[in-house]
């Protein structure tokens, strides 16, 4: 509720203070600039779910649009073809992780710390630092700015994901599963559930929507650079915790990550779009982001606190007998 | 199994590094090359030793290099402004201890996960970092390169400042109380609790500590040349964690020993110029920084398996 608010009260402002901040075109433009980060943000949801994260995700995409370019410009396949194996390669990425986390039982934090610097470091031993790709056919790159149906294909491809990982999350077993696992992974393995496997599916799924998102990206900005994808991990886990993800798992939704990649992706525009801040735009809302997820964490532990002494007091006239709290 | 397992590892794996080096590129000890290499990693052990500290109480902080950068930005901007370098190194110190500060009260005062808070503040600090500077660099006065003792003897003072820090840390931290409070609450908070000391407050003092740590760090490497990179520090946390894992401290906390750290440290720094020698190219840097962090957390893993303590 009060991200809708914080979200309506950005395009008030912005569409008094910036420049063509509600065109449609405008419009057209966030949603394209965010496919990205919603992308990442919504497969980071059931990671975070499960009590774990995903630190790797930015490398991996810049990883996977390395290989793409190296795919289609050096060897010469169709980009379907090399998409085909650059979703592959995000998959295998993803199940690198997994594996570590679940079979090692090793913490998710350090192992996707230790993938977010491999993969940006093979990233940049494929380009020796300095190569980029950006030999594509017309016929790819018209993808990343073309519409369809009068709406940006980008949207469309967030529109399917979104769906996907929504009834997963909302309306099956799998995320009822994620659920518990983050709520408590003891409980869940006594009640019996493949809490390793659902897991790993949580990773792996990452790993290939950042590949998708990889190609994308690759489709709108016209080549590929090992730099790729720089800080993504935070501004997807930004959005998942600013749309109500608890960051200790168990609860979270969908639909309110969805608000919260909006209300990054709104920001970032809408700051491009003041006069007088224009230049350093994106210095300003990377400190406003940062700002933003210290405030919405701070935020749920606050309100944690507030409504445990709420249920403490209204429980507090019932005869305490063991009081050693 | 000896006690000193995993770091007597380490050690070995470091003097099997460093006799292959002697072999095939005794160049690689030519004494001033080896010497501005050593001094230039005066910095990033300092970082460690409070990253290990931080990690031995079970948390972590991806945000040293942004502290280190802003440090860095303010005491050059200190002493570009005239302020001796007596008075701009404590205040670096504190400036670093403050931020630091932020981090320890939003992990223990909010109970916030530190990867988390770490990564808003590290990005938070970079672009502010950058925002400030604009890329800028600041030009630093006479007499602050090497404290106005000439290089060699510089680089010296350096090395033996590091040296003296990594002795009395490793002391105080086995040693001292507030050394043992850390390894109690990085096994189990709880316990620690139970037996009277407060977690909130080591946790929050580790946090500081690093912080001052990085504070010092930018000053050590400013010294070292003529002008203040506001860019220096990025990566630095990752180096930091990789030398703290490296060196034996456990990711979950209660386990390590900071000569250990200083050794994982050695062994880091010898990689790649040992690559650079054998003919690899530089651009392997990250990816190797990656596999070796995850090669030594999965050897712990086995070596933890084994029963082995």
């Amino acid at each position: 509720m009060i991200l809708a608010a914080f979200l309506v009260a950005e395009f008030i402002l912005f569409s008094a203070t910036g420049r063509n901040f509600l065109q449609a075109d405008n419009l057209a433009n966030i949603v394209r600039h965010s496919t990205e980060i919603g992308l990442l943000a919504l497969v980071m949801m059931p990671v975070i779910l499960t009590g774990g994260i995903d630190l790797s995700v930015g490398s991996l995409l810049g990883l996977c649009a390395v290989l793409f370019g190296k795919m289609v410009q050096d060897a010469g396949l169709s980009p379907l073809v090399a998409g085909g194996i650059t979703l592959l390669i995000g998959g295998v990425g993803g199940g690198f992780n997994a594996l570590l986390i679940t079979r090692l039982r090793l913490p998710p934090l350090i192992v996707t710390l230790g993938t977010f610097s491999l993969f940006r470091g093979l990233a940049e031993a494929i380009t020796k630092g300095t190569a980029t790709y950006s030999k594509f056919p017309e016929s790819f790159l018209a993808v990343g700015s073309a519409t369809f149906l009068g709406l940006p294909t980008q949207a469309w491809v967030l529109v399917v994901i979104a769906s996907a990982i929504w009834l997963l999350v909302h309306r099956t077993t799998f995320g009822r599963t994620w659920r518990s696992i983050g709520f408590s992974p003891e409980g869940a393995r006594y009640a019996g559930l493949p809490v390793e496997r659902r897991i790993a599916l949580a990773y792996v799924m990452a790993g290939l929507v950042a590949a998708l998102a990889a190609i994308i990206l690759t489709a709108r900005v016209t080549q590929a650079r090992a730099d790729a994808g720089t800080g993504y991990e935070l501004l997807a886990i930004t959005a998942v915790v600013l749309g109500g993800t608890s960051i200790f798992g168990g609860t979270g939704s969908v639909h309110g990550t969805l608000l919260g990649v909006a209300a990054i992706a709104v920001l970032n525009n809408g700051l491009s779009r003041i006069p007088s801040i224009m230049g350093v735009s994106r210095e300003l809302s990377g400190v406003l982001t940062g700002a933003l997820l210290i405030a919405a964490l701070a935020g749920g532990v606050m309100m944690k606190f507030l409504s445990g002494r709420r249920a403490r007091r209204q429980t507090s006239h019932i005869p305490n007998t063991s009081s050693n709290a | 199994m000896s006690r000193y397992f995993r770091e007597l590892s380490v050690a070995a794996v470091l003097a099997l590094m460093l006799s292959a080096l002697a072999v095939f590129a005794p160049s690689f000890f030519s004494p001033a090359p080896l010497l501005s290499r050593l001094a230039a990693e005066v910095p990033a052990l300092v970082v460690a030793l409070g990253m290990a500290a931080v990690m031995i109480g079970r948390q972590i902080d991806i945000s040293v290099g942004s502290i280190f950068g802003l440090t860095a930005v303010l005491s050059g901007t200190l002493l570009a402004n005239q302020v001796p370098l007596p008075l701009a190194v404590p205040l670096a110190i504190l400036a670093g201890a403050l931020f630091g500060s932020i981090n320890g009260w939003l992990v223990s005062g909010l109970g916030l996960p530190s990867i988390v808070v770490t990564l808003a503040t590290m990005v938070t600090g970079r672009e502010l970092l950058s925002l400030w500077q604009q890329g800028r660099f600041i030009s630093l006065p006479d007499g602050v390169q090497w404290f106005r003792l000439g290089q060699t003897t510089g680089q010296w003072t350096l090395i033996a400042v590091a040296l003296l820090l990594v002795a009395l840390l490793a002391w105080a931290s086995r040693r001292l109380a507030a050394g043992r409070f850390v390894y109690a609450v990085g096994s189990d908070p709880e316990a620690a609790r139970l037996a009277g000391i407060r977690p909130g407050a080591v946790t929050f003092g580790s946090f500081v500590l690093l912080g001052a740590l990085a504070g010092f760090a930018a000053v050590l490497n400013l010294v070292q040349s003529p002008q203040v990179d506001p860019r220096a520090g990025g990566g630095l946390e990752l180096k930091a964690i990789a030398a703290a894992v490296i060196g034996g401290v456990a990711v979950t906390g209660g386990r390590g020993r900071l000569w250990g750290v200083f050794l994982g440290l050695l062994l880091l720094t010898t990689i790649n110029p040992a690559l650079t020698y054998l003919r690899v190219e530089a651009y392997w840097e990250k990816a190797i920084q990656g596999t070796v962090i995850l090669l030594a957390v999965v050897a712990d893993r086995f070596q933890g398996k084994g029963g082995a303590k």
